[in-house]
């Protein structure tokens, strides 16, 4: 045995040597601060086999594409750069796997932006390698105000939508138009107890009442439990406000349908709801629900062509991800030019505080405080089918949420950049 | 009073799906010695079955709840023959190791072709309305699932009392030794018993689609809490499976209600207390533990 | 014991082969990050030591343990509250995190040793999602599905931003964790484990007490994950949910029996070749990752159930029989017995 400790010693002495020898001169040892400026690569990082594929996924790369080619196509020889790349990598949920895409987009793809990123956890490891490696991320697929909040840093941006947006919006205007008393149904993991806080103090302070709320398990598939509750409920609840999402969702509505609950006066009110879950279920499934959108491809003209333009590409309509990572895409190249460089820091600062309206982000600003980006959303309602007349034709519009209105106040999420 | 009677109906609805998975689980068990860890993926193919049945067929949920286990009947078939079948001369632990990659491979193919969104499935139209239970109305579609899943516990367990078939497999599973040395000849009833437990796992799947989510994971999470029960009833006892599987899924309606913070975790702690108590389950012997 | 006693006069006659394969496999490790990502060759180094440590249980006790993800992710927790709070150098951070996992594996295993084969596999399997729950309510702690973030690297204040950097800073603890699951199979206490795999009757009737054996030997592994997981949350910053999922567990298993079962050292390829190509399958466009480990895994258990280890050393053995042409010892050149052979018969 002690010839063994010994040989091991002199194999790990010769290693250490070996280490010390060459110092930092591995490969990745060190990133570079600065890029070189003949190219500008552009990174989508995101879910393109899991549970957010649909909603985002490999159609979110295409209109990153998109993005560039119409960015080219307005600024021809002027643009900053002439070589604009997309580069993509599926992160399959795990931010394990996130976080070591990122440092490998950052360093070696030499991405200059990292956008989408679904799923919470990965998206805060993404914005701590961005925060480390001083380099842009936008995120769009994420609903955690971790990111505008405690976690937030200088070369991270949110985009799109976020749990309070989806609470305080549907909270307030579902409030304001009638529906007095909630009863509130959330998963019991952290996206279900903020979106039920958010909720909740929306509907306070619209006027209306929680008469009783309920955390649930997660994953469940029997909500009859808490279905079964919420009639003899005093006073009665107007409206069922549910956080659930996914396949849980699926689940509740399906069962929230078979309990026959808007037969005996209980509307549905959906925390997280994207137009393709609408899609899979069917619109008869929700017909009457309302949730807020940060996008809705056939809300005007505008919408309406980009998602033509869209659909010519990928035989199937945008989502609000996928609008809102053209947008972002968009917005990055047009800071790069402002500022004519990529050098993260100069963008950044051509970043905050810019105001735009463009095809996704209405009345848009960029926050400089949080780097939340405030654009306009909107109340919706799910049409039955009845009233659906072409393809992926779900939604009505109840009302636009002004931008100022739909998200959470600066000086809310306690964010020191 | 009423709404404790309803949780417990409730309770029994979602057990009956428990029951049903654990009930395939153990007569496989008992006659393979094989524990299928696929047998949720079977129960997300037999939802999917009805969906496609549906959706690119036509074919409607009655003639689904007998087309697809029949499938899945044959899929079990092949599967023992091809695959299980080369492992049974090893441990056991090389079939589970097998039906855990099978899992993977089953819910991924799944998922490279539908994508992991939940999929329509509508109620029956003959089921769509309630039926007064005489204290409360309860959806028509769960008590058929309830009378569906007692039904055909209490037909398995007819055909393993009053059958020859029965006989074998009930002697192999509770005394495997001492029914090979007594000159039975098991063999030829493993494939069939396997595709058997398949199949209901099918039917579990069929029942499933139309009030829950139908989508390539769903039965991921569920063969875990299905273990959980087995392993409570212990995985020698048939009867004693299917008891668990109802008592687990009213416990866990209760535990909803009354201590909402535990009720994910209510089914474990009970199977800690059970594995503390009898190690071999509520109805298992000590010998089937190995 | 026949077969042990075999193994052993036979390993001290290919003593020169075993140091040359160690030595080739210390400048691999040492070298790795020059041939691929500094974060992925990290990632191969803990995935190693974990699957090293389930392979103590599967391969040297014949306890298939499908939970270890509890002791992992607990680890990981740990040692990043402990990186985040207390401040500590991070090497006191991950050995923290592992005492947690070494603690929560004492309850565990004294419910779960009770049993063997199949149930085991069942029981630590929910108990693991038991633990899966606990972390994803348990918010304060944990995050929640936010994941645990901003673990700092800490060391006397050293610079370890770089994963290059780092990947040797953490290796150490690596190799220390596979030098201690070395030595422990080695040992008289490894040995009577194996006895155990083979025979527990028979072990039981020598009058070793089985059941504390083994769970010695839970309790052993779990700590041992837990180093594993504790450097994972360090090397990455932060601890997620995933860490605790089953599906950590089965990735675990998965490697152990690519590598082959009961060759500790397969276990380290076994981790190697799932991390990259998990890694390779992110960035090619090719959706479907369980397809692929799924059939490779399935294929492997069907055909080839001695994993890669098994057969290099079959392979290694045939040529040198060839080269000799000396009368082989067959049985003590076939891979040690992969899983426990108690009920081989089917039933």
């Amino acid at each position: 045995m002690r010839n063994s400790t010994r040989a091991l010693t002199a194999a790990l002495a010769a290693g250490t040597l070996l280490v010390a020898g060459c110092g930092r001169g591995g490969p990745g040892g060190g990133a570079d601060a600065t890029v070189s400026d003949d190219k500008i690569v552009l990174a989508v990082l995101n879910d393109q086999s899991g549970v957010y594929a649909d909603l985002s996924g490999k159609n979110s790369i295409e209109a990153v594409k998109m993005a560039v080619a119409d960015f080219q196509a307005k600024y021809g020889d002027k643009a900053v750069s002439g070589d604009i790349e997309v580069v993509s990598a599926d992160h399959q949920n795990k931010p394990d796997i996130a976080n070591s895409k990122a440092q490998e987009l950052y360093d070696r793809g030499h991405a200059d932006v990292i956008l989408d990123v679904p799923t919470s956890s990965a998206a805060l490891a993404v914005a701590n390698v961005a925060k480390a490696k001083k380099k842009l991320y936008f995120n769009v697929g994420a609903a955690t105000t971790e990111l505008t909040g405690k976690q937030c840093n200088k070369y991270t941006f949110h985009y799109a939508y976020d749990t309070y947006m989806l609470a305080n919006g549907t909270g307030t205007a579902v409030t304001r138009q009638g529906g007095k008393n909630w009863y509130i149904l959330y998963p019991d993991y952290a996206f279900g107890q903020d979106m039920e806080k958010s909720f909740s103090a929306a509907i306070g302070t619209a006027g209306g009442t929680v008469v009783a709320k309920d955390p649930t398990p997660f994953p469940n598939d029997n909500f009859s439990t808490f279905l079964l509750k919420a009639p003899g409920l005093k006073p009665k609840p107007d409206v069922l406000g549910v956080m659930q999402a996914g396949g849980d969702l699926v689940n509740l509505v399906k069962q929230y349908n078979e309990f026959k609950l808007r037969e005996q006066g209980i509307k549905l009110s959906v925390g997280l709801m994207f137009i393709t879950d609408i899609h899979s279920l069917g619109p008869d499934a929700f017909a009457g629900t309302t949730f807020t959108d940060a996008w809705y491809w056939n809300f005007d003209d505008r919408n309406r062509q980009w998602a033509d333009r869209f659909t010519a590409r990928t035989q199937t309509r945008p989502s609000f991800a996928h609008a809102a990572n053209y947008s972002a895409a968009m917005q990055y190249l047009e800071a790069v030019q402002r500022a004519g460089t990529d050098a993260a820091d100069a963008v950044v600062g051509k970043l905050e505080g810019y105001t735009y309206d463009d095809m996704f982000a209405r009345n848009a600003t960029i926050r400089a405080a949080d780097h939340r980006v405030v654009h306009d959303v909107y109340l919706a309602e799910v049409k039955p089918r009845s009233e659906v007349t072409t393809d992926w034709d779900y939604e009505k519009i109840l009302r636009t949420i002004p931008a100022a209105e739909a998200f959470r106040p600066e000086s809310a999420g306690g964010c020191t950049l | 009073m009423t709404s404790l009677l309803q949780q417990c109906f409730n309770g029994l609805v979602s057990g009956g799906f428990y029951a049903l998975l654990a009930l395939g689980l153990a007569i496989i068990f008992g006659m393979l010695g094989v524990v299928n860890f696929a047998h949720g993926a079977f129960f997300m193919l037999g939802a999917f079955g009805a969906y496609l049945a549906l959706a690119e067929f036509g074919v409607p949920f009655w003639a689904a709840l007998f087309l697809v286990p029949a499938v899945l009947f044959l899929l079990g078939m092949l599967l023992e023959r091809t695959l299980i079948r080369r492992l049974t001369p090893f441990d056991p632990l090389y079939n589970f190791l097998l039906t855990f990659g099978l899992t993977l491979v089953l819910q991924d193919a799944v998922k490279r072709e539908y994508g992991v969104q939940s999929q329509p499935y509508p109620r029956p139209a003959e089921l769509s309305g309630s039926i007064d239970l005489g204290p409360f109305d309860y959806p028509a579609y769960q008590v058929f699932v309830l009378a569906a899943a007692i039904v055909l516990c209490a037909a398995v367990w007819l055909v393993l009392t009053r059958t020859r078939v029965g006989m074998v497999v009930r002697a192999a599973t509770e005394r495997p030794e001492l029914t090979g040395a007594l000159g039975v000849n098991v063999g030829r009833w493993v494939t069939p018993v396997f595709a058997f437990g398949v199949a209901l796992a099918g039917l579990a799947g069929v029942l499933a689609a139309p009030m829950r989510a139908v989508n390539p994971l769903m039965g991921a999470d569920l063969i875990i809490a299905v273990f959980a029960v087995v392993v409570i009833g212990g995985l020698g006892s048939v009867s004693g499976s299917v008891l668990a599987g109802f008592a687990i899924g009213v416990a866990q309606s209760l535990g909803n209600l009354y201590v909402p913070a535990l009720s994910q975790t209510l089914i474990f702690i009970i199977m800690a207390g059970v594995l503390l108590w009898r190690p071999a389950g509520l109805f298992g012997r000590e010998e089937a533990r190995t | 014991m026949i077969r042990l006693l075999l193994h052993h006069t036979e390993a001290a006659g290919r003593r020169p082969l075993r140091w040359l394969l160690l030595a080739a496999g210390l400048t691999l490790a040492l070298a790795l990050p020059w041939l691929v990502y500094p974060p992925v060759a990290m990632d191969i180094a803990t995935w190693a030591l974990f699957a090293a440590a389930v392979d103590l249980l599967l391969g040297y006790t014949g306890l298939l343990s499908f939970g270890h993800a509890a002791f992992w992710g607990t680890a990981a927790y740990t040692s990043g509250l402990i990186a985040i709070h207390g401040g500590l150098p991070f090497p006191l951070a991950v050995l923290g995190g592992a005492a947690l996992a070494a603690l929560l594996a004492v309850p565990i295993g004294y419910l779960c040793v009770r049993n063997t084969g199949i149930y085991f596999a069942m029981v630590t399997l929910a108990f693991a999602q038991m633990i899966y729950f606990v972390a994803n309510q348990w918010r304060g702690a944990t995050g929640g599905e936010n994941g645990l973030q901003g673990i700092p690297r800490e060391f006397l204040g050293a610079d370890l931003s770089d994963p290059f950097v780092f990947y040797y800073a953490g290796l150490p603890i690596v190799l220390f964790g596979l030098l201690c699951l070395w030595r422990i199979v080695h040992s008289p206490f490894g040995h009577v484990l194996v006895a155990i795999r083979d025979n527990p009757a028979r072990a039981r009737a020598i009058g070793y007490p089985v059941d504390r054996y083994k769970l010695l030997a839970f309790v052993l592994s779990a700590a041992l994950s837990g180093l594993a997981g504790g450097l994972f949350s360090i090397s990455h910053g932060f601890a997620s949910l995933q860490e605790v999922y089953w599906t950590t567990s089965g990735k675990a298993v998965m490697m152990v029996v690519l590598g082959g079962i009961g060759t500790l050292w397969g276990s380290t390829l076994g981790a190697a070749l799932v991390v990259l190509l998990e890694d390779y399958l992110s960035t090619s466009g090719f959706n479907g990752i369980g397809l692929v480990t799924g059939t490779v895994f399935v294929l492997v258990v069907l055909l080839f159930r001695q994993g890669l280890w098994g057969a290099a050393r079959q392979l290694g053995a045939a040529v040198s029989r060839t080269a000799r042409r000396r009368t082989p010892r067959r049985r003590a050149d076939a891979p040690a017995a992969p899983v426990p052979t108690t009920s081989t018969t089917s039933r």
